[in-house]
């Protein structure tokens, strides 16, 4: 027997309110098993597709970390495989846990095909060779993390680790957005690819990373909308043109506030938008101050004033701005001789007459964002063609100077002569210097002793002028120096002036500037006219070409500030200006000023270990700077850019974030988790337990004590619902469903089996609960919470959804519970150890009363 | 002796003995004679019952809750205890539930000098056929309405006692079962009034529930002295339902679905009363029973074939006050049985799950619920 017909006719107003509207909206959604096998089989796959575009997206800005495009393709291949196994597994029904591991092994697997082919079973299978070459892999690429500055070349190492890293983050988005339900929150593993160019490359993610990202990430939330619509949103069809709308007005909001927040944020002037750039305060002041600047510019991280130029010389050459010659005062700078400057830089004619045969070198440059005032061009520039503005040239130093302009997108060619200097040459001119003008030769009026008895020291014995430079810089790069761009700070000696240079020789370790200069000093001490040099060092090569009329296609190469250098140049009787390199690990020693039998130090740069032979096309043009051994002590003295603390900092970020966010992922997991279309017949208990989390959540928390329908009519009346008529009547109704479902359910009697409940009622409760079970719950749980929401205070509302009580009360219990057990088992001891004591005590007693009993008789 | 039988009693059938109370009627659903009573389907059974809260409320005023709780006792097969002070319509409210039901109806005044036969019976020497004949008490009847029961001896009432808990009556050796629905409604005076014998506590534990009447508002005062002026209005109360209606509306209410977390919340209540500091005497097993009874009975009332907690608490204020006695240092502090069973039903999870901080499952919260009272009641000592 039964009761409930009457029930069931005005029991489930949810339902039978708007019948038509329920169905139409249970019909694309719910992956249950009910739905229709060509739907669900369909999602995976789809997910698969949207998973893989938003990762591979996502990897195209790390162009620029990773040197050119060879490693895109095995990364392809990595998120692709990946990315299709889950799908297989996925539309073989296999759980989530399988599927996981299944991409895991198939990770494994194409890994293994990519990179590890000859030492593995069948190509692919890894075996006992494989494992100790994955070991040597990841000592490559943890060397190429630790030593290298972005762009790294993609050896296999670094490559295979981003592989790896590319395919984990496939796992733990489609994770997150197919079984957990939580697509949106899929958003932070891409964020996670993204955030390593943000932070490294100097045009920040790029266009393409962006565009790729963006795009993979909002397929994501179609195929997520499509195949398991949030019941929420899902309410709101698209049959409402309001959603249209909104999402309008949202969009057309944020670019607003993106575009006005760049305006306000100082430093924000870089990179295009939508990407924006990075908070840099020495942005803007790239080169206007190169000796102040050049320290600043060698320690960003992420080398802004990005110059490329294409060179027919042999090798890359140094680019020249800017030449500081007065060493008097406390700093150095610049010498603008602006009444001897000349206008025009078509023809820059010094009139002295090379005593070398000169080697004359196009070079085109492209400055890009690169703002000083001077023009870098390689020395000695002759002419200089295809500027904009004018400029004006100081024949004395060839520093080429804006009158009204600066250096900022300029492109240029220049033609340069050097003389073709041999260790012979220069040998010879030992002459007395003559026609140099004062203040090449002057000397310091306070040049500290260690300067001068150090000059003395170093270069006793040596008998000519070169003799006396090559004695300086073979002690400047003698293993005693270290090249170090912290320990200058550090010390307190970082700057430029004379008193620098005592700091500097006593500690031995500095940067350029510290050995640019104290060369430069010290040959003014010997008699050879000198000055400093600021530029760049000889850059990377791109790998690109540009063609110049006449030239054809050129070695294209690119340095950015982090190629900052200044080197001493050194002035010999009738060969000109020389210039030298005492700074160790840095820029490249010139052919005439290489020791025979030292080694000496050199572009770090070149780390390609052929894997991928396209990025070693054209070795060609840098016979001069071939790769030499780094001397090992000096290697991890080279803090230029380390990718170590920006993965570090990238991956401290993620974890704060999903560590703030948490309470909320917690929360809405346990909600889809509840509200899955698999429950069945628990549907109405899970239904339940998620009402009365939400109403914990807005602050009408359920007291153990109350029955449920004391505990729905307390959470309507209480207001959190709003009016029980009005616009809020839907999810009055849905609480009292919910409730009904959740009493019949925990309290009425079990659904089959039980021979009382008669044959009209069975199909009846049979289709309460299961049918629409799940989705229907959802709705309802959609409705309240809605209301719950619109009902509440925005702090409220806040902490509901970002520190919902009903979470943080369980974690609570959960952190409380080991010692609230410890406390009861202390006070079990305790209570216990009384009761021992107590009996101890009453023994003692009756044994004392019983000796004075019969004493006394 | 003072006791009388109702018009009603004449009214019944030709040829149905008293030992036969259950009516032949035409209506449908109803059982046939001599076969176990069948249930009634939902409509007629909502129907019936409203049928006679109707006819109670056109003769009390402002007293539905009484009314319903009275029905829900009859449904329940259990006892009812009307107490109050004199003149608030303790007898009226019985009287009326018997009036609506077409059964037999017996009402014992009782006084000081009232002996145990004249409820029970007696065996009389019948000259003619020279045998003893059993003259049947008062008490055969479906309802039985003692008036102020408390009057009566210690002896008589224990008489009644027999009847209320075995439905039979035991004369000379004899028993003679008693007709299905049997119902005692006692009304009493408050025990500290005069001339009274207190109902001991085995005694009071047989009645289901016990209802304090209390005052009517004033707006059913005001209602009662306008239509009550006239005539009684008792005469204008015809039978709504037959004895046969109302056995199967207690087999309805005997198939209502009692679940696992009920019994459990039930028996944490009872054993709550048993371990509380500021009670003498908790409530007994007894009691337990009478409480999931008359919760089903609630339930079937309220439209379900399954019990809510909602029907424990509803009930268990009525059905349990009665049989706690406070602890005295209790009772002097101001506290009464019902403000005890009230903190009780405060204090007690009621459902596994709702012991359970999350979407806990039904075998952790069941154990849960179990520990729970104990643990409360150890705070409180």
């Amino acid at each position: 027997m039964t009761l409930t017909p009457q029930r069931s006719a005005g029991g489930r107003p949810g339902q039978s309110g708007a019948p038509a509207e329920s169905g139409s909206f249970l019909a694309p959604g719910s992956p249950g098993r009910q739905q229709p096998r060509t739907k669900a089989g369909a999602q995976p796959w789809l997910m698969a597709v949207s998973v893989a575009a938003a990762v591979a997206g996502a990897a195209l800005g790390l162009n620029g970390v990773l040197r050119g495009w060879a490693w895109y393709s095995p990364v392809l291949s990595t998120v692709l495989t990946v990315a299709f196994t889950m799908a297989g597994l996925r539309a073989l029904r296999w759980r989530s846990v399988f599927v996981t591991a299944g991409a895991l092994a198939a990770m494994v697997l194409i890994l293994t095909f990519t990179f590890f082919r000859p030492h593995s079973i069948l190509g692919f299978i890894p075996s006992g060779q494989t494992l100790p070459q994955v070991g040597r892999y990841l000592r490559r690429a943890s060397e190429t993390v630790l030593a290298e500055s972005a762009p790294v070349a993609p050896n296999a190492g670094i490559v295979l680790v981003v592989c790896a890293v590319l395919g984990l983050l496939v796992i733990l988005i489609d994770a997150l957005a197919y079984p957990l339900a939580l697509p949106a929150t899929s958003g932070l593993g891409i964020l996670a690819i993204l955030v390593v160019p943000a932070m490294i490359k100097p045009q920040s993610v790029g266009v393409l990373g962006f565009a790729g990202a963006t795009a993979g990430f909002l397929m994501i939330l179609a195929v997520s909308h499509w195949f398991a619509p949030d019941p929420r949103t899902g309410a709101d069809t698209a049959r409402n043109p309001g959603q249209f709308r909104r999402g309008a007005m949202t969009g057309a909001l944020a670019l607003t506030v993106t575009l006005l927040l760049q305006l306000v944020i100082p430093g924000f002037d870089q990179g295009t938008f939508p990407q924006g750039s990075r908070l840099n305060p020495f942005g803007t002041a790239t080169g206007l101050n190169p000796m102040i600047s050049l320290g600043n510019s060698l320690r960003s991280p992420s080398g802004e004033g990005r110059i490329t130029y294409a060179t027919n010389a042999p090798a890359a050459p140094y680019l020249r701005s800017v030449t500081v010659d007065n060493f008097n005062g406390e700093t150095w700078a610049p010498d603008d001789r602006d009444s001897t400057r000349r206008l025009g830089t078509g023809r820059m004619e010094t009139g002295l007459e090379p005593a070398a045969a000169e080697v004359r070198v196009v070079t085109a440059v492209d400055t890009g964002q690169f703002t000083s005032p001077y023009l870098p061009a390689p020395y000695a520039p002759e002419a200089v063609n295809g500027l904009t503005g004018r400029w004006s040239w100081d024949p004395a130093t060839l520093s080429i100077k804006g009158v009204d302009t600066n250096s900022r997108n300029q492109q240029y060619v220049v033609l340069s002569a050097s003389p073709q200097l041999t260790p012979d040459l220069l040998a010879q001119a030992n002459g007395p210097v003559q026609g140099v003008p004062e203040q090449f030769t002057a000397i310091p009026d306070n040049v500290p002793d260690i300067v001068r008895t150090t000059a003395q020291t170093v270069t006793e014995g040596s008998t000519t002028a070169y003799a006396r430079a090559m004695a300086i810089q073979r002690y400047l790069r003698s293993i005693e120096f270290t090249y170090s761009l912290q320990s200058p700070v550090q010390g307190g000696y970082d700057g430029n002036g004379l008193s620098v240079l005592a700091d500097f020789l006593n500690q031995k370790s500095g940067y350029c500037i510290h050995f640019a200069s104290a060369m430069a000093v010290m040959a003014r001490l010997e008699g050879i006219p000198s000055r400093i040099a600021v530029g760049y060092a000889p850059g990377r090569s791109t790998g690109g070409t540009v063609s110049i009329g006449g030239q054809g296609a050129l070695p294209e190469y690119e340095v950015d500030g982090r190629d900052a250098h200044a080197w001493p140049e050194l002035y010999f009787q009738g060969l000109g200006w020389v210039p030298f390199e005492p700074t160790p690990s840095r820029g490249a020693v010139p052919s005439y000023a290489i020791e025979a039998q030292a080694p000496s130090g050199a572009s770090t740069n070149e780390n390609n270990d052929g894997l991928l032979p396209s990025i070693s096309a054209n070795p060609a043009p840098q016979p001069t700077v071939a790769p030499l051994p780094l001397p090992g002590a000096a290697a991890p003295a080279d803090p230029a850019v380390r990718l170590l603390p920006v993965l570090y900092g990238a991956g401290a970020v993620l974890l704060l974030g999903l560590l703030l966010a948490s309470p909320r992922l917690a929360r809405t997991a346990r909600r889809r988790r509840r509200l899955g279309a698999d429950q069945g017949g628990a549907a109405a208990v899970l239904g339940w337990a998620e009402l009365r989390d939400l109403a914990m959540d807005f602050g009408v928390p359920p007291r153990p004590s109350e029955t449920p329908r004391h505990f729905s009519d307390r959470l309507r009346s209480s207001g959190a619902l709003g009016d029980p008529d009005g616009a809020d009547a839907d999810s009055h109704r849905a609480v009292r469903s919910l409730t009904a479902d959740f009493e019949r359910r925990q309290y009425g009697p079990p659904p089959s089996g039980a021979d009382h409940v008669p044959e009209t009622a069975a199909p009846e409760t049979a289709a309460a609960g299961t049918a629409g079970g799940g989705t229907e719950a959802g709705r309802r749980i959609a409705a309240v919470r809605g209301s719950l929401g619109a009902h509440a205070r925005p702090l409220a509302r806040f902490r509901a959804a970002w520190l919902p009580p009903s979470v943080m009360a369980s974690w609570r219990a959960a952190v409380v519970a080991p010692f609230r057990a410890v406390r009861r088992a202390a006070q079990r001891a305790g209570r216990r150890a009384g009761r021992g004591l107590a009996g101890v005590w009453s023994s003692t007693r009756g044994a004392v009363r019983r000796e004075r009993r019969s004493r006394g008789s | 002796m003072d006791y009388q039988r109702t018009s009603l009693d004449e009214a019944l059938p030709e040829g149905q003995g008293l030992r036969d109370g259950s009516a032949a009627s035409g209506r449908p659903g109803t059982p046939r004679q001599g076969q176990p009573p069948a249930a009634m389907d939902p409509e007629a059974f909502s129907s019936a019952s409203r049928d006679i809260l109707a006819a109670i409320n056109t003769v009390i005023d402002g007293k539905a809750d009484a009314a319903k709780l009275a029905l829900t006792v009859l449904l329940a097969q259990g006892h009812l205890l009307l107490e109050d002070v004199p003149g608030v319509g303790k007898t009226l409210l019985a009287k009326t539930l018997a009036r609506t039901i077409d059964c037999s109806v017996s009402r014992i005044q009782f006084t000081p000098d009232l002996l145990p036969s004249d409820v029970t019976g007696v065996s009389i020497y019948n000259q003619a056929s020279r045998s003893f004949e059993f003259r049947p008490g008062a008490v055969f009847a479906n309802i039985v309405i003692g008036d102020e029961i408390n009057r009566a001896s210690a002896k008589t009432q224990s008489a009644l006692l027999e009847c209320m808990e075995e439905h039979q009556v035991t004369v000379d050796g004899k028993s003679y079962k008693l007709d299905e629905p049997f119902m005692v409604v006692a009304t009493q005076n408050p025990i500290e009034m005069e001339g009274t014998y207190p109902l001991p506590e085995a005694q009071r534990d047989r009645f289901m529930a016990r209802i304090s009447m209390g005052y009517p508002d004033k707006e059913a005062e005001m209602e009662m002295l306008e239509t009550h002026q006239a005539a009684s209005p008792l005469a204008k109360v015809t039978a709504v339902v037959t004895a046969a209606e109302v056995a199967a509306m207690i087999e309805t209410v005997r198939q209502v679905y009692v679940s696992q977390s009920i019994k459990d919340y039930t028996v944490s209540l009872g054993r709550a009363t048993r371990e509380s500091g500021l009670l003498r005497l908790g409530a007994s097993p007894r009691s337990m029973l009478q409480l999931l009874r008359a919760a089903k009975a609630t339930a079937a009332l309220d439209g379900r074939d399954f019990v809510l907690p909602d029907d424990v608490v509803s009930v268990a204020e009525s059905v349990l006050a009665h049989r706690i006695i406070l602890d005295r240092k209790a009772a002097s502090t101001g506290e009464t049985p019902q403000s005890v069973i009230r903190a009780i039903l405060a204090r007690i999870p009621v459902s596994p799950d709702m012991a359970g901080a999350g979407p806990a499952s039904a075998g952790q919260g069941a154990r849960g619920t179990a520990a729970a009272p104990a643990a409360t009641l150890q705070n409180r000592r």
